[in-house]
C-alpha cells in the first residue's frame, strides 16, 4: 500500500493505493496518528485502493472519530467492491462519501 | 417312296442352311453385324432356298411337288421377321415368273400366294405369338403343315373350273407336300435348339401358364379339328352317298319308263289289231273257246278275252275263265275303267289276278258294243318286239358322268350296255346279280367291267336293268368336298388358335405379368406402387383388390409405426434420463471434470455410461456395452446399471463390484446376453484410481504432459458371461491435469460408405489434436471428427464416451500463522484466482476474505502458541472458487459469532466482529467444520 499526503492549509488529503488490510492497516494508523493535529479537513482519496479489509475498516472509523472532534473528513473515489464493504457494515451512514 | 427321296434335296438343304446360319450367328462376327444386314442376308438366303424348291421339283404322278414354303417358314422363325418377309416375298414373286422357264402354270397363283403367306405368316407368328423367339418345334411342324394346306386350297379354289385336274393334283400331293414341309421347319428348329443352349434347362418346375395354355388350347384345336374331320367325312360320305343312290334310282326309273312305254304302246296295237280283226270277220259276241284260240295263235298272244258290261268274261282262248268276275282281283279289277267310259287301258308285266303263279302283260280297249276286249301276253313275246327300243334305251343313257346302265333279259343274256357285252351273259361283265340277297333299287357295291362300282337294279317288264356308276366318280364330289372343308377347317382352327392364344395373352398373361411385376415391386417393400390393369372388369377388380389391400397394409404400417416410434421415442427418454446428463454435474466439484454421451445407433442403446459420487471424495466412472442393440439390449443395461450402482454404493471394492454384478446377471440371463464394462473409482484428493475391466476395450491416458496412450490392464471375462468369475482390481494414480478417455466399440468400428473403420490409429490421431483441457470438448471433437469419417453411412453400433479430466485436490499452501505470511498467501490466492480468470472485483472480495480469515487464525487460533494454517484453493465449473482454511487450533466456529450491529453511530461503534459479518456477506457460502482436528472453514465465491 502506498500513502500519499497532500496537505494545503489545514487540509490533508491522503491518496490510498493497493490494499488496505490487515498488513497495511496499522501502517495507515500509524501516519494517521502522526500528522492529524491541527488539520480541520481530512480526505481519502479511495480511487487507487483495490479492497479495504475489516482491519481498513478499523483505521477509518478512528480517523473518523478523530476528525468529528476537530473538523470533517470525506471518503471519496470508493471502487464498487469497496463501496459495497462500506454498504454491508453501515459505514456508509457512519462516513462522509463523495 | 421315290417322290419323298426326290424331295429330299431342298428339304435338307433347308435344314443344313438353317443350322449352319444360326451356328454363324452365335459363334462368328456374323452375330455382331447390325441386325438389319443379317435379317438381309438370312431373307436372301432362305428366299433362294425356296427358288431352289421351285425349280427342282419332284415328279410324281404327272404333277410336280415343290417345297418352296418351308425355308420362308424357317426364315421367319428362326431368324426373325424380316428374314421371313423377304425370303417370302423373293420365292413368290419368283414363283410367279418361274412359269416363263418351265414351272407349271397350272400353280402359279396357289404357289405365288402359299410363299408369300408362309414368309408373312412365319414373320407374323414369330412377333406377334413367340415374342420374337424361336418357337418349339411342333409349332415348325404345323406352320409347315398349314402352310401346304393354304397351297393346295388356294390350288383348288383358284381352279375350281377344272376341278377334276385340280383335285387329281391335291390328291396327289397333299400328304407328300405336307409332310415335307413340315419335316423340313421341324428338323431346322429342333436342328437350331439341338445347337442353340442345350444347357438352358429352365430353372422353375412349374409350367408357365401361357405354355400350359398354348398346349393344352393345341391339344383341343386339334381334337375338335379331328371330330370336325370325321363328322365332315360322315356327312359328306352320306350326302353323297344319297346323291349317288338317287342318280342310279332315276336313272333306272327312266329306263324302266321307256322300257314300259315301249310294251305297253305295243300290246295296245296288237290289242287294237286283234278288235279291228274281230270286227273285219264280223264274228258274233258269242265266240266260242275255238275261235277265241284261233285269234290268240295267229297274233301270237298268250291270251284273249271279251268281258261283257258287267264285267264278267263271256269269251276267251282259255278253259275256265268263262264267267270269271274281273273284279274277282285286283289286277283285273283295273279293267273295270274300261266300261265305265276309258277306251284303252294297259298293265305293266305282273302277275296275272286269276292265276298268280303266271306273268303276264295285258291290255284292254273298249267294244262299241259294250263290254271290252282284253289281251294278255307273256315276256318272251313282248321282249321279241321291243329288245331294240330297249337297247337303245340303255344305250343312251349316262349315269352320272362315266356310269351306264346294263340291261338282260330273264335268263341274264345281255340286252344292252355300253361296253359290248350285247347278248352275252352278265357274268361275262365280271358281275353276277344274286337276285335274292339283292333288294331292288337299293344301292351296293360290285366290280363291274373292272371298275369298283356303285350299282343297282331294278326288275321291269321281265328285264333286269342295272345301273353302274363307278366308285371314283361316286366318291369324287364327295372327297373334293372333304378336302375343301378339311383344309378350310384347318384354316380356321388355325386362325382360331392363333386367334384365342394372342387374346389370352394380352387379355390375361399379359395383365398377370404386370400384375406380378407390381407385386414384385410391393413385394420388395415398395407400397406406393400401384397395381394399374384396367383392359377388363376381372382385372380392374382384382387391381382394385391389391391396391386397397396394400393401401391398407400401408395404413396399418403408418399406425404400428407411430405407435412403436412412441413407444420408441418414450424407451429412449426413459434411456436418456437413466444415464447421467447435466453438465457440469457437481459444479461445486473442483477436482475433475466429465462429461460423457451415448448415441444409440437405434432410438434406444445397449450401451451405458454411469458415474456418481461415492461420498464426498470418490468418483466411480464406468462405461459399457451390452451385447445386441435395440430394446432387449437398452433392457439388460438397464438391470446392469443398476445392479452395479446398487453394488458400487455399499461400499465394496470395485473387483467385488464387478464379481457380484457378474454373479446377478448371470442368475437372471435368459436371453443370453452380456455386457462389457470398463469401470474405474477415482479418490479426488489422492487421485489414485481403482479399476476393473470385464471383456471392453482399454481405455485412453492422457498424462498432463504427454500424449493419449492405452491403458492396458489384464482384461475379465465380460459380465452376465459365465458364473463364478473373479474380477481384479488393478490401480492408477492420476495426477493433476490427467485425462482419461473411456469409449465403446462404437467409436473404433464406425464405418464409412466404403466399409473403412473408423480404427484406434485414427481416434488417438484426433484426440491428441484436441486441446486436453474440457472434456465436453474433447468428447465433442471425437464425435464430430467420427461423424466427418462415416458421412451418410448408417450408424451400426451405439457410441459411447466419457472423458474425465482430474485437476487434482486444488491448490494449497501451508503458512506458518504470522502476520507476516498473509501477503504470501494472498499472493499465492491471486496467482490461482487469475489463471481462473476470475473478475478483478470477485478477485478483490475473495482477497479480503482471505485477509479476514487469516488475520482471525493468526491471531486467535493457537493463542499465544505457534501453528500452521492451510489455504486450499479450488476452482470449479462453476465457475467458483472454494477456499478452505485449515488449522489444526483449538476448536473455534466463527460462524457462531453474533453479527455486529451496523447501524448504530460511529461513536459508538465497536471496531472488532467485523471480519466474518464482512466475509459471510461477500461469499456465497461460507461453513465450518472441525474434523481431523482441524478447523475447516470453507468458503465459496461465484462469478460470472
Amino acid at each position: 500500500m502506498n500513502i500519499k499526503k497532500t496537505k494545503t492549509g489545514n487540509e490533508l488529503t491522503i491518496a490510498l493505493s493497493g490494499r488496505l488490510d490487515t498488513s497495511t492497516a496499522p501502517l495507515l494508523e500509524q501516519e494517521l496518528q502522526n500528522c492529524l493535529t491541527g488539520v480541520e479537513s481530512l480526505i481519502f482519496d479511495l480511487a487507487s485502493l483495490e479492497y479495504i479489509s475489516s482491519a481498513g475498516l478499523r483505521v477509518l472509523l478512528y480517523a473518523q472519530k478523530v476528525m468529528s472532534r476537530q473538523g470533517k473528513m470525506t471518503v471519496r473515489g470508493a471502487n464498487d467492491m469497496i463501496m459495497e464493504v462500506f454498504d454491508i457494515t453501515g459505514f456508509v451512514d457512519i462516513l462522509t462519501i463523495e | 417312296m421315290g417322290t419323298y427321296l426326290n424331295m429330299l434335296p431342298v428339304t435338307a438343304a433347308s435344314v443344313i442352311v438353317t443350322a449352319g446360319l444360326y451356328l454363324a450367328e452365335k459363334k462368328t462376327p456374323f452375330g455382331t453385324w447390325k441386325p438389319r444386314v443379317r435379317q438381309w442376308i438370312c431373307g436372301v438366303i432362305f428366299g433362294i432356298l425356296a427358288i431352289c424348291g421351285t425349280e427342282f421339283g419332284a415328279d410324281a404322278e404327272g404333277i410336280t411337288l415343290n417345297v418352296s414354303t418351308a425355308p420362308p417358314l424357317c426364315a421367319g422363325l428362326i431368324f426373325g421377321a424380316p428374314a421371313g418377309i423377304i425370303s417370302g416375298v423373293i420365292g413368290g414373286v419368283e414363283r410367279y415368273f418361274a412359269t416363263f422357264w418351265g414351272a407349271g402354270y397350272y400353280g402359279r397363283f396357289a404357289g405365288t400366294f402359299s410363299i408369300l403367306f408362309a414368309g408373312l405368316a412365319a414373320a407374323g407368328m414369330r412377333r406377334f405369338m413367340f415374342d420374337d423367339k424361336k418357337p418349339a418345334w411342333y409349332y415348325g411342324l404345323f406352320g409347315g403343315i398349314i402352310a401346304e394346306v393354304v397351297d393346295m386350297l388356294i390350288l383348288l379354289l383358284s381352279r375350281i373350273d377344272d376341278i377334276r385336274s385340280a383335285f387329281h393334283m391335291v390328291e396327289f400331293g397333299t400328304l407328300p407336300l405336307v409332310l415335307m414341309n413340315g419335316a423340313t421347319v421341324m428338323f431346322a428348329l429342333l436342328a437350331v435348339s439341338a445347337i442353340g443352349k442345350p444347357a438352358r434347362k429352365k430353372k422353375k418346375n412349374r409350367e408357365q401358364l401361357a405354355h400350359a395354355f398354348q398346349k393344352w388350347l393345341l391339344v383341343c384345336v386339334t381334337l375338335a379339328f379331328l371330330a370336325t374331320g370325321v363328322f365332315t367325312f360322315w356327312i359328306e360320305d352320306g350326302i353323297s352317298r344319297s346323291q349317288n343312290e338317287s342318280v342310279l334310282r332315276l336313272n333306272l326309273f327312266d329306263v324302266q319308263k321307256d322300257i314300259e312305254e315301249a310294251s305297253d304302246k305295243n300290246l295296245l296295237e296288237i290289242a287294237r289289231r286283234v278288235k279291228d280283226w274281230m270286227e273285219q270277220k264280223e264274228t258274233d259276241k258269242d265266240m266260242d273257246f275255238r275261235d277265241m284260240a284261233d285269234v290268240a295263235s295267229s297274233f301270237g298272244v298268250a291270251e284273249v278275252d271279251i268281258i261283257d258290261e258287267r264285267g264278267i268274261i263271256t269269251a276267251s282262248n282259255r278253259d275256265g275263265v268263262i264267267g270269271y268276275d274281273m273284279a274277282a282281283s285286283e289286277q283285273s279289277a283295273a279293267f273295270l275303267v274300261l266300261l265305265n267310259g276309258e277306251q284303252e287301258y294297259v298293265q305293266r308285266y305282273q302277275p296275272s289276278g286269276q292265276d298268280s303263279s303266271i306273268y303276264r302283260k295285258y291290255a284292254g280297249i273298249a267294244l262299241e258294243e259294250g263290254g271290252f276286249l282284253q289281251v294278255g301276253y307273256d315276256a318272251e313275246r313282248f321282249q321279241a318286239d321291243i329288245d331294240e327300243q330297249v337297247s337303245y334305251a340303255a344305250n343312251n343313257r349316262h349315269v352320272g358322268e362315266k356310269g351306264y346302265v346294263i340291261i338282260c333279259d330273264e335268263d341274264w343274256t345281255v340286252v344292252s350296255d355300253t361296253h359290248d357285252h350285247k347278248g352275252r351273259d352278265l357274268s361275262d361283265t365280271g358281275y353276277r346279280l344274286d337276285e335274292d340277297n339283292t333288294p331292288q333299287l337299293s344301292a351296293f357295291e360290285a366290280e363291274v367291267c373292272g371298275q369298283d362300282s356303285l350299282c343297282m337294279y331294278l326288275k321291269s317288264e321281265g328285264y333286269y336293268i342295272i345301273a353302274v356308276l363307278p366308285e371314283k366318280e361316286a366318291v369324287f364330289a364327295r372327297d373334293v368336298s372333304i378336302y375343301l372343308s378339311i383344309f378350310m377347317e384347318i384354316i380356321i382352327f388355325t386362325v382360331l388358335f392363333i386367334l384365342i392364344y394372342i387374346l389370352t395373352r394380352n387379355l390375361i398373361v399379359d395383365n398377370i405379368h404386370k400384375i406380378n411385376r407390381s407385386l414384385t415391386l410391393i413385394t420388395k417393400g415398395n407400397l406406393d406402387v400401384e397395381v394399374d390393369v384396367r383392359s377388363n372388369e376381372e382385372f380392374a377388380s382384382l387391381a382394385d383388390g391389391i391396391n386397397s389391400t396394400v393401401h391398407t397394409l400401408k395404413c396399418y404400417i403408418k399406425e404400428a409405426e407411430a405407435r412403436i416410434d412412441k413407444e420408441l421415442a418414450l424407451a429412449r427418454d426413459i434411456q436418456r434420463s437413466a444415464l447421467p446428463s447435466v453438465f457440469p454435474p457437481y459444479p461445486g466439484r473442483s477436482e475433475f471434470d466429465i462429461w460423457a454421451g451415448m448415441r444409440p445407433a437405434k432410438e434406444v442403446g445397449g450401451d451405458f455410461y454411469d458415474f456418481y459420487m461415492l461420498g464426498e471424495n470418490r468418483l466411480v466412472f464406468l462405461v459399457a456395452d451390452v451385447s445386441g442393440k435395440g430394446i432387449p439390449a437398452a433392457m439388460f443395461m438397464m438391470t446392469a446399471k443398476t445392479q452395479i450402482k446398487s453394488l458400487t454404493e455399499t461400499g465394496i471394492s470395485v473387483e467385488e463390484v464387478l464379481t457380484e454384478a457378474n454373479e446377478q446377471l448371470c442368475a437372471n440371463n435368459d436371453a443370453g446376453m452380456f455386457v462389457t464394462a470398463w469401470m474405474g473409482i477415482l479418490d479426488l484428493e489422492t487421485g489414485k484410481v481403482e479399476y476393473g475391466n470385464a471383456g471392453h476395450n482399454p481405455p485412453l491416458l492422457r498424462r498432463a504432459d504427454g500424449s493419449y496412450e492405452y491403458l492396458k490392464s489384464r482384461s475379465g471375462l465380460v459380465l452376465a458371461g459365465m458364473e463364478g468369475i473373479r474380477y481384479r482390481k488393478n490401480e492408477l494414480t492420476l495426477r493433476a491435469g490427467d485425462v482419461i478417455y473411456l469409449y465403446t466399440d462404437g467409436v473404433t468400428e464406425a464405418t464409412n460408405a466404403g466399409k473403412e473403420l473408423y480404427g484406434e490409429e485414427r481416434l488417438i490421431n484426433r484426440l491428441d489434436q484436441i486441446p486436453a483441457e474440457n472434456p465436453e470438448a474433447i468428447c465433442r471433437g471425437v464425435m464430430r471428427d467420427v461423424d466427418d469419417f462415416v458421412g451418410d453411412a448408417p450408424q451400426f453400433d451405439d457410441i459411447t464416451m466419457l472423458c474425465l479430466k482430474y485437476r487434482g485436490c486444488g491448490a494449497e499452501i501451508t503458512v506458518d500463522a504470522a502476520m507476516d505470511q498473509i501477503d504470501r498467501v494472498l499472493r499465492f490466492v491471486d496467482g490461482q484466482l487469475k489463471a481462473a480468470e476470475c473478475p478483478p472485483k470477485t478477485a478483490a472480495q475473495i482477497d479480503m476474505a482471505v485477509d479476514e480469515i487469516l488475520s482471525n487464525i493468526i491471531r486467535y487460533a493457537y493463542g499465544d502458541g505457534s501453528g500452521k494454517a492451510t489455504v486450499r484453493v479450488e476452482i470449479t465449473q462453476q465457475p467458483s472458487a472454494v477456499l478452505t482454511f485449515i488449522d489444526r487450533g483449538s476448536p473455534f466456529n466463527p460462524l457462531e459469532k453474533e453479527d455486529p450491529d451496523v447501524t448504530i453511530p460511529a461513536k459508538e461503534r465497536q471496531i472488532g466482529g467485523l471480519g466474518i459479518f464482512l466475509v459471510k456477506n461477500t461469499m456465497d457460502e461460507v461453513d465450518y467444520e472441525y474434523r481431523e482436528g482441524a478447523n475447516r472453514l470453507r468458503i465459496v465465491k461465484k462469478w460470472q
